[in-house]
């Protein structure tokens, strides 16, 4: 069965995805004209990408059509059907646009790097070339590789430009999400070989198809395998917090406001969509895990003194949210999960954000060695502040909001008992009150109280012009959508609508 | 008029653009902004008078007509599900605008005299219009969820607050420990909405009385009567966190860390106001619960004796005042279980107003007291170093009396006429309550004076405690930062060496110093500079000049006065004038607002106190209050012997030699009170230690046992790789012994295989 070209027009979609990575091949044949080209042409490329992706987006895509639009397919590999399969919906537009906007703010807060330039930079565009070949790719081969392709770059980030541990942590990466990815390439062939004789990789195809229960449970387990290492679901996610501890701010930026998204993403795209009765059947054991992760991570993180693990741990217990919202198999719950990934993504790497340039200023990583910072850095106190008020689901800000709809979430969901809920409500529910305990700790021991620093060897400059621009450019949709979230749920709704078709009681 | 309801949730945002331009002026152009500070007092103060004459003229047509005006817009919509924003205008909303805006205006004006030296003087009018900004939309909203909302920044707001002077760690904690025990509430409040919505498909608030009200009537078997209370206690349990009631109630006094225009402003009048507000909006859902009402008085009860008792030693002239504002907050809350909604709301007022006094008059006295004894507040807001300041500052004494007396219910002040309408309600429903509601009212007068007496009578302390020359004094050792430092600071000897560090790297350090205090001060017709409050101690400590307090400038004075006038007033609102003349029209100003409200709860509606009764009740409750008096001045009357030690109780006990008993007892009082009710150290203990303990488990298991395992795995496949390559040796014996071995045991297997199927 050959599809028809359905592409209407233009090919936006392999424009996005192909042109940071070979305007990053570009950056090798530059002249040595020092590192302030590059940094301006990296800049150029993302800031081109995100503009033509509004753009593209804002004409082209009808947001109240549930339907994958935008769609591209072009016959890659003859032999075995294999398409090159793009297109988007309201589920990906979200973290398409995500990505666009933290990785141009990611490439302008990596400008202190000088060591190794230029490959610093071609590996940023071929992360974001990943990443948003991941979101739109509509072809679970095409998937897996794109999966793959964004592990390279995130592993060399990590293992030139990281801190002190950079190589086990980077080991440590690699070997869990290469290892993950073996059972996602397992689930994806799995699931092509099913039923016909020549594979089928198609999304669409394969979201009509039915399969065995227990066929169907080992995909489903395969499958969350892989997106568990990268949510991070618990136990897998002890990678998480030796990587955001080791790597260079500008790629926790893309850690955290990306990476970690890729495996919500997977969740509902492949686990939700595709393997419907299976996601009903695990759904029930998710969901608890996620409550327990929520507690679990945050009462971890009040035991960490390193100030960019504790934030780690803080994403932990946030992606917790995702679990759940994703697991109450309602529709404010997977809206509240969407809502979760957008507004995480963007407080998240604005936390990491502001956590590496006050690291690059006092050089002190241990939360006890510091304090009173506040009267130094008074813009850097504010920007960190409001973002952390942020991130404990303060209203008016977007994480009170993803957090709220969550629970409605739970509420609502027909699925479960009037026991169970209350019990996974209530233990959530204990999640908000720990989440200011570490936050606002960290808070206290960074910034409040006085210390008399050395003032030899250390320099204190507030944030500068880029740092805040960056850090104001990261607060100001966060507050827009805690004001006003149909920004993100205009996106987003009639998709979760159209996913949860498939389930019976919902 | 339906237009001026209409667009009345403009009142909420009236006040928004202030913080929001000082903010952007700030982050933009910090320095021309901070250089034309003091013009921004000026709009704050003005647009939340344009709220004010929005709220009277709200006021004044609630009385003419009382009647409920709800619009709503709608905010987000999903598919089957719709949260609206809106406003809704009743009585209670009316009331409240007024108390905010008033005393948001005088605590305005009051402000920018008091942190007019600030460095954060702009950070301080960002915040307290953000306030005001969420306080008014608070006190509008018409469903839970906006509640929520406004709930939660004001309780930010309240934190951003406490921590203002952020330099000081005791203020780090403090206001870490009311967001959190904040968070403790709304958690609570966030559960019972939940569950409301779920029981009920709804938050608002019209929506939400019927639809719970036909529940309760018609005894559905569906929801779990239980299940029901339990919301209702959640809900609850947030406004026992705003209001500082019994189990929550230990982020109040530390809250007082805070700047004082802002404890008067906040932890006195409004915010803590929202936890009443809380209940008295949702009451119509509380009343059909009895369990729930019962719950609530007793909270009340308790808070309101654990209040009195606590205020008892406390020598921090703000903790007192703090600790009472708790206590009445408790009596509050115990006639809003008790079903007297007038009551409860008239109490509200009256407090609000006279304890916003309080706490003004008490910065003021701060403020005098700081240029002497310097800028600690664990000095200049100690009261074993005031007294005798009626001399210096007579205005605010005055002010401060009236405040106090108001506050121990002597009659023609505003409190007299609330407090003794609880007393009253609180004997026909329990004479328990009665018996503690009447005798903390002595308390209440007791403590009160005591604060009194000590700050303005005798003669400044602040000398003899110099004369003495006791080392040991606390107040001494008490460092600047208000740590406890372990250093005794040996006068002159310790502080040179302080001073010279200050000199050396003077320009680091001079944003730490100045934070506060860059003041000059005009002492015996020399003008000093005084940088730092070392140099002040220094001063006194050779030279001995004595300074004396002085009068606050008229900008501090005139909100005290205004609030004079409302102590003094206030009462006639609720005072029923009409029922001596004439039969018919038994109304005061406050029953005829709430008419609607009242017939909402189904009680309390015919309540015609009668004359007699009226006057028997309050000789009781005032000859109370003057009984406390009686006992406060005279254990703290000026006596000079007194003041060489904190605990007067102790010394005057100690009298009589046979007094043994009762001067243990008082000790054991003593201590509780000064120990706060050993509260705090037991929330310390098994709460904070808990959640430490918890953390370092949990953050052990997840390093050793989950990172453990995989670093496990790691090693394991290491070693057997390393182990695999010494097999590999090279050795041709090894090969072929395991040769060997390997085809012994296919032997072996295959022989057993074969017989068992030869056997078969």
């Amino acid at each position: 069965m050959y599809l028809v070209f359905t592409t209407n027009s233009f090919p936006w979609l392999t424009i996005f995805v192909g042109l940071p990575i070979s305007a990053g091949f570009l950056i090798f044949v530059f002249p040595h004209r020092g590192n302030k080209v590059i940094r301006w042409y990296t800049i150029f490329i993302c800031v081109l990408e995100l503009l033509l992706m509004t753009y593209a987006f804002a004409y082209y895509f009808q947001l109240d059509d549930p339907l994958i639009q935008l769609t591209e397919s072009y016959k890659w590999i003859n032999f075995f059907d294999f398409y090159w399969r793009l297109g988007i919906d309201g589920l990906s537009l979200g973290p398409i646009l995500l990505t666009g906007f933290i990785t141009t703010l990611a490439t302008l807060a990596a400008r202190p790097i000088t060591r190794d330039s230029r490959l610093f930079h071609f590996l940023m565009l071929a992360m974001y070339s990943g990443q948003i070949g991941l979101f739109s790719s509509q072809n679970l081969l095409l998937f897996f590789i794109m999966w793959e392709l964004e592990l390279i770059p995130v592993y060399l980030l990590l293992a030139m430009w990281g801190g002190k541990q950079r190589l086990y942590s980077a080991t440590k990466f690699i070997l869990y999400t290469a290892g993950s990815s073996v059972f996602l390439l397992m689930g994806a062939l799995g699931i092509a070989f099913y039923a016909s004789n020549e594979p089928t990789f198609n999304f669409e195809t394969s979201a009509n198809q039915s399969y065995p229960v227990t066929l169907e449970i080992l995909f489903y387990i395969g499958f969350l395998i892989a997106f568990a290492v990268k949510s991070p679901i618990i136990p897998l996610h002890t990678w998480l917090p030796d990587t955001h501890g080791e790597a260079h701010y500008s790629t926790c930026m893309l850690l955290a406001g990306i990476l970690l998204k890729m495996g919500a993403y997977g969740l509902v795209r492949i686990n939700m969509e595709l393997l419907s009765h299976a996601h009903s059947i695990f759904s029930s054991w998710l969901i608890i895990v996620g409550a327990i992760q929520i507690i679990y991570a945050a009462s971890t993180s009040s035991g960490q003194k390193n100030l960019k693990k504790r934030i780690a741990y803080s994403s932990v217990s946030h992606m917790g949210f995702t679990i759940i919202g994703i697991c109450s198999i309602s529709d404010m719950g997977l809206n509240g999960a969407i809502l979760q990934i957008i507004s995480h993504g963007f407080i998240g790497a604005a936390l990491f954000f502001l956590s590496g340039t006050s690291y690059d200023r006092i050089r002190l990583v241990y939360l006890d060695e510091m304090g009173g910072m506040a009267t130094l850095m008074p813009k850097i106190f504010m920007m960190f502040s409001i973002l952390s008020l942020a991130s404990l689901a303060l209203p008016g800000m977007s994480g009170f909001f993803a957090e709220l709809v969550v629970f409605f979430g739970i509420i609502t969901a027909k699925k479960y008992f009037l026991m169970p809920k209350i019990l996974i409500t209530f233990v959530t529910a204990v999640g908000t009150i720990l989440t200011p305990i570490y936050l606002l700790s960290m808070l206290r021991q960074m910034f409040y109280g006085y210390k008399l620093f050395n003032a030899t060897n250390s320099y204190f400059f507030d944030s500068g012009p880029r740092e805040l621009f960056v850090s104001i450019a990261i607060l100001l949709p966060v507050i827009s959508i805690g004001i006003y979230p149909d920004f993100v749920f205009s996106l987003s709704v009639d998709k979760v609508e159209a996913i949860l078709s498939n389930y019976f009681y919902s | 008029m339906e237009h001026t309801y209409q667009y009345l949730w403009i009142i909420s945002f009236v006040t928004l653009p202030v913080p929001m331009l000082i903010g952007m002026g700030l982050l933009l152009f910090p320095v021309s902004t901070k250089k034309l500070h003091r013009i921004w007092a000026f709009p704050s103060v003005l647009l939340l008078s344009i709220v004010m004459v929005f709220s009277t003229d709200l006021f004044i047509q609630q009385i003419n007509s009382s009647s409920i005006y709800q619009y709503v817009w709608s905010w987000t919509i999903n598919n089957d599900f719709s949260l609206e924003f809106g406003h809704l205008i009743d009585p209670l909303t009316s009331i409240l605008l007024i108390l905010i805006t008033t005393v948001g205006i005088l605590v305005l004006v009051y402000s920018d005299s008091y942190m007019s030296h600030d460095q954060g003087y702009l950070r301080f009018f960002v915040y307290m219009s953000f306030f005001n900004t969420s306080m008014l939309g608070l006190v509008t909203s018409s469903n839970l969820i906006q509640i929520y909302i406004f709930w939660e920044l004001v309780g930010m707001c309240s934190y951003l607050l406490i921590g203002f002077w952020f330099t000081r760690p005791i203020v780090s904690n403090a206001c870490q420990k009311a967001f959190v025990t904040n968070r403790v509430g709304d958690f609570g409040l966030l559960l019972g909405i939940l569950g409301l919505y779920w029981i009920t498909g709804s938050f608002e608030f019209q929506d939400l009385f019927e639809i719970f009200n036909n529940l309760i009537y018609n005894n559905d078997n569906e929801v779990h009567f239980l299940f029901v209370t339990l919301c209702a206690f959640l809900l609850f349990s947030g406004a026992i966190a705003k209001s500082a009631q019994f189990p929550l109630h230990v982020w109040l006094p530390d809250a007082m860390e805070g700047p004082t225009p802002i404890s008067a402003l906040i932890h006195a009048a409004t915010m803590v106001a929202a936890g009443i507000f809380l209940v008295a909006r949702l009451l119509p859902l509380f009343v059909v619960i009895p369990y729930i009402m019962k719950l609530i008085a007793l909270i009340g009860i308790i808070t309101v004796l654990l209040g009195a008792t606590l205020a008892f030693a406390q020598k921090d002239i703000k903790r007192g005042l703090a600790y009472s504002t708790m206590s009445q907050l408790g009596y509050t809350m115990l006639a809003l279980g008790m079903g007297s909604y007038r009551a409860a709301l008239f109490h509200l007022i009256t407090h609000a107003y006279s304890k916003a006094l309080l706490f003004l008059g008490s910065g003021s006295i701060i403020h005098s007291m700081e240029g002497i004894v310097g800028y600690s507040p664990d000095k200049s807001q100690n009261m074993v170093l005031m007294g005798g300041l009626t001399k210096h500052v007579p205005i605010t004494k005055i002010a401060f009396l009236l405040g106090t007396l108001s506050l121990c219910g002597i009659p023609p002040l505003a409190c007299f006429w609330s407090k003794d309408e609880i007393l009253n309600d609180s004997w026909s429903y329990s004479p328990i309550f009665a018996i503690i509601a009447f005798s903390t009212a002595g308390l209440t007068a007791f403590y009160m004076f005591r604060v009194y007496l000590l700050t303005f009578e005798g003669h400044l302390n602040i000398y003899f405690q110099n004369y003495s020359g006791k080392k040991n004094s606390a107040f001494y050792s008490i460092s600047l930062w208000g740590k406890q430092g372990s250093k005794i600071l040996k006068k002159k000897m310790r502080l040179l060496p302080l001073l010279t560090i200050n000199n050396e790297n003077n320009n680091e350090r001079a944003s730490f110093f100045c934070f506060f205090w860059k003041k000059i001060y005009q002492t015996g017709g020399t003008v000093r500079k005084m940088t730092c409050p070392f140099i002040t101690i220094n001063h006194f400590g050779t030279k001995r000049i004595f300074s004396y307090p002085q009068e606050s400038d008229n900008t501090i004075l005139f909100p005290m006065l205004v609030l004079v006038l409302f102590t003094l007033f206030i009462g006639a609102i609720g005072i029923p004038f009409n029922q001596f003349n004439q039969e018919e029209m038994n109304l005061d100003i406050l029953s005829k607002l709430l008419i609607p409200s009242l017939s909402l709860l189904h009680q309390n509606q015919n309540k015609s106190v009668d004359w007699y009764e009226f006057v028997t009740n309050s000789t009781f409750s005032v000859s109370i209050a003057s009984f406390g008096i009686f006992i406060a001045s005279s254990l703290y009357k000026p006596i000079y012997s007194s003041l060489q030690n904190l605990k007067f109780l102790n010394l005057v006990a100690k009298k009589g030699p046979k007094r043994i008993l009762w001067d243990k007892i008082i000790n054991v009082i003593y201590d509780w009170s000064y120990n706060r009710g050993y509260i705090d150290v037991f929330y310390a203990i098994s709460l904070t230690e808990g959640i430490r303990r918890l953390a370092e488990l949990t953050s052990f298991f997840d390093r050793r046992v989950i990172d453990g395992i995989t670093n496990g795995v790691g090693f394991t496949s290491f070693f057997a790789g390393e182990g695999i390559k010494y097999v590999g040796g090279g050795r041709i014996s090894f090969y072929l012994l395991l040769y060997l071995f390997y085809v012994l045991i296919f032997l072996l297997i295959s022989s057993s295989i074969f017989s068992s199927f030869s056997s078969l």
